[in-house]
């Protein structure tokens, strides 16, 4: 298995988490500009201090340089005035004491025998130990110093290489002019050493200087955020509290500065909204209050009336003609009276959110069945067929199978209304999370203006259209509450004269998402 | 004799209309407009069964209805006018046999009544045994041991039922329509309800019942006798 890291994910919530914190990005912004101009700063101050360093030992060790060339010229030419040239070795060991007795430190010394010069060498190259002809000598300083003038020095920034490191250095070349008129090249090598550590000893003062102002303005800045984005987030929790429907939210209201004015303004707001909520709140219940109330208190008297209307309604056979067909107007007006107030009871019990799921493992396939069974003699009555198609699978979920019912019968009995007495499908299926169930008529149809229309409470689809079911104008909406309270969606297609198809998806599990039906809208039909 | 049913609701209009319909179809109603007049005329003519409006001025139905239920195991029919999820369970926790949901059919209330007014379906045996219980069919008794266990009616023909087939799984319809009479889809919290009752009686440990068991998804099952 190969794990690769989640880059993009990481990349993701590092962008979230920008965009989302107002602290993060001052914080941040305020780091990498600070960084910016102590770094500017910083390399101004160490590039000038390197420089001035720099060119302030250089003079020095030139001059000393120049001091210690003319030192050693002199021991020669006295050498040769005097006539002690004989030993030139001893001469050129008494100019190398001249040397070092000028220079300060311990400098390096190599005398050469310039280029470009016959005959035997008079005295043979010499050098210090370290000093290495090869490596520190260029060529260009060679020829610089073979062209130049009596005691001129000439000099070059060479590379001094020591046991791990390399050491910077000045290397200074003037030419001695020996007797017999030979030319040998006196370099003194000065390493830098003291100098770069001084440098470096700055540069790190000056980096740790750098890090911890940085840090310092890092932290000032996250303090004062804090002190401004710590009450603008409370305000922002409260509102999203006074959001998602705690009105009695409020902010803290101290001081009487700019953010201590927008808490006051704020909890006025919420105030108001809490007092114009709660007056929508309480008529809106005492109106769902009433609803309940007249059909409970209706429920009464049409308990007495039914019964009495059922009791003449089974003597109808000895009445005269008018009264009997009387009794049955009684008998069936009575029932669409009940069904009306059943329905408008049940409308407002959802109205006022007082509707609880009776859930329970139920298969739906049986529950199709039954619902089927349930309008048998309707669809009888109507000579249409009623065809289940289930392709299989599993059908098990957790439902009010009372209310799924409810809302099978009531899209059957619509169907079969408006099916012209051509044959109903039913179709049952399943995916992992949601259960579908799709009721398909091949009648009338709607057009879409109607279809928007459909499941408002008492709305008909055409009021000059005969109706068998009697239906109450309160079934569909009914049904979409039915579907809502379980978190599943009813959804409806139609096109004139295609016929209708309305889908219930019900989640398997409550409180799933629902993500799409494990149905089309319509379904595919199969030939 | 004909049996005397006790109707028990404040609204005179459909109580007189029960009354019609109850002598039309040979019973002997009496009649009781609230709580204290229920309980006392309970007392005093002692009926076969109680019709029990739940909505009562004074002491509600559901309180008539437990008191009723200390002292008697009568057949008690509760008349609601809430089709409300606790009203119902409430009622049929405090006792109550069955209910109809104002309003209702007149047949349908007659047929309910009837039902529970019936004799408990004769047994070719005398006894039947189930867990540690022993239930004399024709004696409407059970024991545990010596101690007799006192269960109402309805309470009783639901052991019997469960009983007598040991081996069966008794949905939760079967059994609507075996002891509650209903052959259509009806509540099965009746079932719930009562067979919570039913253990509350039978079981030593109510919480894990060994005579009345659960089967998930399907409905009950007699235990084995022990």
């Amino acid at each position: 298995m190969v794990l690769r890291f989640d880059w993009r994910g990481l990349l993701d919530r590092a962008i979230r988490q920008w965009r989302g914190s107002l602290q993060l990005r001052t914080v941040a912004l305020t780091l990498v500009l600070s960084a910016l101009a102590v770094t500017v700063v910083g390399g101004y101050i160490v590039t000038s201090v390197q420089a001035n360093l720099f060119d302030q030992n250089q003079r020095q060790v030139v001059a000393e340089a120049g001091r210690a060339a003319v030192a050693a010229q002199k021991v020669f030419t006295t050498a040769e005035e005097s006539g002690g040239t004989d030993d030139l070795e001893q001469v050129k060991s008494d100019a190398t004491k001249a040397v070092q007795n000028i220079t300060s430190t311990t400098p390096l010394i190599g005398i050469l025998r310039a280029p470009g010069q016959t005959g035997q060498a008079p005295l043979i190259d010499s050098v210090s130990e370290g000093f290495s002809p090869q490596t520190m000598v260029s060529s260009d300083l060679r020829a610089t110093v073979d062209a130049s003038e009596q005691d001129v020095a000439s000099w070059q920034s060479i590379a001094i290489p020591n046991d791990t490191a390399v050491d910077p250095g000045i290397i200074v070349g003037t030419l001695l002019h020996l007797p017999q008129g030979e030319q040998y090249e006196l370099y003194i090598v000065y390493n830098l050493r003291p100098v770069q550590d001084t440098l470096d000893f700055v540069q790190g003062s000056l980096l740790l200087a750098g890090v911890a102002l940085v840090l310092l303005i890092g932290a000032v800045a996250y303090l004062v955020v804090r002190l401004v984005v710590g009450p603008v987030r409370v305000a922002a929790e409260a509102s999203e509290k006074l959001a998602a429907g705690e009105l009695e939210s409020r902010l803290p209201e101290d001081g009487d500065d700019e953010l201590s004015t927008l808490a006051r303004s704020f909890n006025r707001m919420a105030d108001s909204l809490q007092s114009q909520i709660g007056q929508l709140a309480d008529l809106s219940r005492v109106q769902q209050r009433f609803v309940s109330d007249v059909s409970h208190e209706l429920r009464t008297p049409l308990t007495t009336i039914r019964m009495a209307g059922e009791m003449l309604y089974d003597q109808r056979k000895g009445f005269p003609a008018a009264t009997a067909r009387t009794a049955e107007l009684l008998h069936t007006q009575t029932q669409r009276f009940e069904s009306l107030l059943a329905d408008l009871l049940e409308m407002s019990r959802y109205d006022a959110g007082a509707v609880q799921l009776e859930l329970e493992p139920t298969n739906l396939v049986r529950l199709a069945e039954d619902a089927i069974e349930t309008v048998e003699p309707l669809s009888r009555e109507k000579h249409t067929e009623i065809r289940l198609i289930a392709p299989g699978g599993y059908f098990e979920a957790d439902v009010d199978a009372r209310r799924v019912r409810r809302v099978l019968v009531n899209l059957l009995g619509n169907a079969i209304d408006h099916g012209d007495a051509k044959p109903i499908d039913v179709y049952v299926d399943s995916d992992e999370d949601a259960v579908a169930i799709a009721v398909r008529d091949h009648g009338i149809g709607m057009v879409d203006a109607e279809m928007q229309h459909v499941f408002d409470r008492f709305w008909r689809a055409d009021p000059s259209r005969q109706r068998s079911t009697g239906g109450t104008g309160l079934g569909l909406a009914i049904s979409l509450e039915d579907a809502t309270v379980h978190g599943g969606a009813l959804e409806v297609w139609s096109e004139p004269s295609q016929g209708s198809c309305f889908r219930l998806t019900l989640p398997r599990r409550r409180g799933d998402e629902l993500t799409g039906s494990p149905l089309g809208l319509p379904p595919e039909e199969n030939p | 004799m004909n049996a005397r049913i006790l109707v028990v609701d404040d609204d005179s209009a459909i109580a007189e209309m029960i009354g019609i319909v109850l002598r039309a179809e040979g019973y002997e109603p009496s009649f009781a407009a609230d709580g204290a007049a229920a309980l006392a005329s309970f007392h005093a003519t002692n009926p076969d069964l109680v019709l029990l409006d739940l909505m009562l001025p004074g002491i509600d139905g559901i309180e008539v209805c437990a008191q009723i239920r200390a002292e008697s195991g009568v057949p008690i029919i509760m008349l609601t006018a809430k089709g409300e999820t606790t009203d119902v369970v409430r009622g049929l926790e405090s006792g109550a046999d069955d209910y109809v949901v104002k309003p209702f059919d007149p047949k349908e209330l007659v047929a309910r009544v009837r039902t529970r007014l019936r004799p408990t379906p004769v047994s070719d045996t005398d006894t039947v045994a189930i867990g540690d219980l022993v239930i004399d069919v024709a004696g409407h008794e059970v024991r545990r041991g010596g101690a007799r266990i006192n269960l109402t009616p309805l309470e009783f023909q639901l052991l019997l039922a469960l009983a007598a087939k040991p081996q069966q799984v008794f949905t939760r319809e079967m059994l609507l329509e075996q002891v509650w009479g209903y052959h259509y889809k009806a509540d099965t919290r009746l079932v719930n309800v009562h067979v919570q009752r039913l253990r509350a009686k039978v079981e030593h440990d109510p919480d894990n019942p060994r005579i009345v068991t659960t089967v998930r998804g399907v409905g009950y099952r007699a235990g084995a006798v022990t």
